[in-house]
C-alpha cells in the first residue's frame, strides 16, 4: 500500500511561491491502478515525483509499504557518456540485481541490438525510451509509476510495453499520469483529478474523465 | 524490496539500510570511474596521473630551488609527502561543487543519497592521491631519495585525519555551492588559502612559537604532522594533537550533512 497525506509541495517563483499540490491524500492499494487527469501544470508530474521520492514534499508524508518503481520517463537518471549496457549493470548493482538476468532482458524487450553498446546520448528519444522501459520492467515491482511515457516509440514497441505491463503483470498495482483519456479508461480502474492544488478520486473512470472533460 | 518501508525492527532496519547504501556507493564508484577515465589505455589508472605529475614536478622544482635538503629533511621527499595530500583536498574540495545539481537525474532511483555523492567523490579522489603517494614512495625509496617510514601506522593515521578533514570540507561545500553561486567563483581562489595552513610546505617545529600555535589551529596541519612525524621519525620534532582536528572536523561534518538534507528538501529534479 502507498499512502500520501497531506502532500503539499511549492517551488519559489521569484520571491513568491508557486503552490503546486496543497495538501492531498491519497492512497493506492496493491493491484489498484490508479490514473492521474489533470491539465498542463496541475501538478501531475509533481505529485509523481513526490510518490516516487524524486523530489521531497514541502510538508506530508508518503509511506511505501510495497515496492515501487521509480518514475518511469525518458532520461530519468541514465548517464549519458555511459552505454546502454553501463547503465544497466548500473542498475543492477543499485537494486541487487543479477547483472545476466538483467542485460538478457533488455537485449530481448529493447531490441536495440548493438546500439547497448554505444553511449547513450547517441540514442534518439525513442531508443531512450525503450531502454528506459526495459530496465524498469527487467526489475519486478509492486507498484510502477508511469508518467506519459507509453506514447513514446513506435507502435511495435508500445504494444510490447502493453503485453509486459498490462497483461504479464496485471496483478500490480500502476500509477499513471497521462493526458490520453482512451488510455485511462483502458488501463485503469481508478481516477485522481487534480485541480488547484487539490485532488478528486473517483472510484469510477467514467465519472473521472467526464469531470476531466468538463473542466 | 529494498526500500520499502515495513514495520520492522529498527534494527534490523538500519542494517538494511547500511547494505543498500554499501551497494549503492561501490555502483557509484564504478559509474564515476567509468564516466571519467573510460576504459581505454590506463583506464582507471589516471586517477593517479595528475597528482603524481604534479607532485614530482613541485618536487623537483624545490630541489632546483632550495637544494638537496631543508632543516635536514630530504627536500624531495618534504615537498613530495606535504604536496599531493594538499592537491587531494584542492581537488576533492572543487569537484564536490555543484555536485548535486550534476548528479540530479540520479535521485530517481530513492535509495542514492545525495551524501553519497560526495562520499564517492572524495572516494575516488582519495584513492588516487594515496596511489601516487604510494607509488612515488616505492620510486623515491628505490632511488635513495626517500627514507622507509618510521612509524606506518602514525603516517596511515595522519592520512586519515587528513582525510576526515577533506571529506568534511567536501561535505560543507557541496551543499553551500548549492545554495549560493557565488561561492563558486571564489572558491578556486579560496582554495589556495590552504596552502599555509595544511602544513605542506612547513613544519611546526620549524617557527616561532605564536606562529606555531596559529598554524596548529588548522586541523589539517596535525594530520600532516602526524605523517611527517610516521615517515621521517623522531629526529625531527613534531607537533599534533588527535582529538581536535577530529572533532573540528566533526562539526564541519555535522553542519554539512545538515545543510545537505535542507538542500535536498529544496532540489528540483527535470522530469
Amino acid at each position: 500500500m502507498i499512502r500520501c497525506t497531506g502532500l503539499a509541495k511549492h517551488y519559489p517563483q521569484g520571491r513568491a511561491r508557486k503552490q503546486v499540490l496543497a495538501g492531498l491524500d491519497l492512497v493506492v492499494r496493491p493491484g489498484q491502478r490508479l490514473g492521474i487527469l489533470g491539465r498542463n501544470g496541475a501538478g501531475k508530474t509533481t505529485l509523481i515525483k513526490l510518490i516516487g521520492g524524486v523530489e521531497l514534499p514541502s510538508s506530508g508524508v508518503v509511506e511505501r509499504q510495497m515496492s515501487l518503481s521509480w518514475p518511469l520517463g525518458f532520461g530519468g537518471g541514465f548517464q549519458g557518456s555511459l552505454t546502454g549496457f553501463d547503465n544497466a549493470r548500473f542498475i543492477a548493482r543499485i537494486y541487487g540485481r543479477d547483472y545476466a538476468d538483467i542485460r538478457g532482458f533488455v537485449e530481448d524487450f529493447s531490441e536495440l541490438g548493438r546500439q547497448l553498446a554505444m553511449p547513450v546520448k547517441t540514442y534518439s528519444a525513442g531508443m531512450k525510451a525503450r531502454l528506459a522501459f526495459a530496465l524498469s520492467l527487467a526489475i519486478e515491482f509492486d507498484c510502477y509509476l508511469i508518467d506519459e511515457v507509453i506514447m513514446v516509440g513506435d507502435q511495435n514497441f508500445q504494444r510490447k510495453c502493453m503485453a509486459e505491463l498490462f497483461e504479464k503483470r496485471a496483478d500490480r498495482a500502476l500509477i499513471l499520469a497521462s493526458h490520453a483519456p482512451e488510455m485511462i479508461r483502458r488501463l485503469c480502474d481508478s481516477a485522481l483529478l487534480l485541480e488547484g492544488g487539490h485532488g478528486r478520486l473517483f472510484a469510477d473512470v467514467e465519472e473521472g474523465l467526464a469531470a476531466y472533460e468538463a473542466l | 524490496m529494498a526500500v520499502s518501508h515495513t514495520e520492522s525492527h529498527t534494527g534490523a532496519r538500519l542494517a538494511a539500510g547500511w547494505r543498500i547504501q554499501r551497494r549503492v556507493i561501490a555502483a557509484l564508484m564504478i559509474r564515476e570511474l567509468t564516466t571519467r577515465f573510460g576504459r581505454e589505455n590506463i583506464g582507471f589508472l589516471w586517477v593517479m596521473a595528475e597528482p603524481l605529475l604534479f607532485a614530482t614536478l613541485v618536487g623537483l622544482l624545490w630541489r632546483i630551488m632550495h637544494g638537496v635538503s631543508e632543516h635536514g629533511i630530504n627536500v624531495f621527499a618534504f615537498v613530495a609527502t606535504g604536496y599531493l595530500p594538499m592537491v587531494l583536498f584542492r581537488n576533492a574540495v572543487n569537484r564536490s561543487v555543484g555536485l548535486f545539481q550534476a548528479n540530479a537525474s540520479l535521485m530517481y532511483h530513492r535509495q542514492i543519497l545525495i551524501q553519497d555523492f560526495v562520499l564517492v567523490r572524495f572516494c575516488v579522489e582519495c584513492i588516487g592521491h594515496m596511489m601516487a603517494y604510494l607509488f612515488i614512495g616505492v620510486v623515491m625509496v628505490a632511488l635513495g631519495l626517500f627514507p622507509m617510514p618510521y612509524d606506518l601506522a602514525l603516517m596511515l593515521a595522519g592520512w586519515a585525519v587528513y582525510g576526515w578533514f577533506t571529506l568534511a570540507m567536501c561535505c560543507l561545500l557541496a551543499p553551500l555551492s548549492e545554495l549560493s553561486p557565488v561561492l563558486e567563483k571564489v572558491m578556486p581562489v579560496s582554495v589556495y588559502l590552504m596552502v599555509p595552513f595544511s602544513g605542506a610546505f612547513t613544519m611546526a617545529a620549524w617557527l616561532a612559537p605564536g606562529a606555531r600555535a596559529l598554524l596548529l589551529c588548522s586541523p589539517p596541519v596535525h594530520g600532516m604532522e602526524m605523517m611527517r612525524a610516521g615517515l621521517f621519525g623522531p629526529a625531527h620534532q613534531a607537533y599534533y594533537a588527535l582529538f581536535y582536528p577530529l572533532a573540528v572536523s566533526g562539526a564541519i561534518m555535522a553542519v554539512g550533512l545538515w545543510l545537505c538534507r535542507q538542500v535536498r528538501r529544496h532540489l528540483v529534479v527535470e522530469a
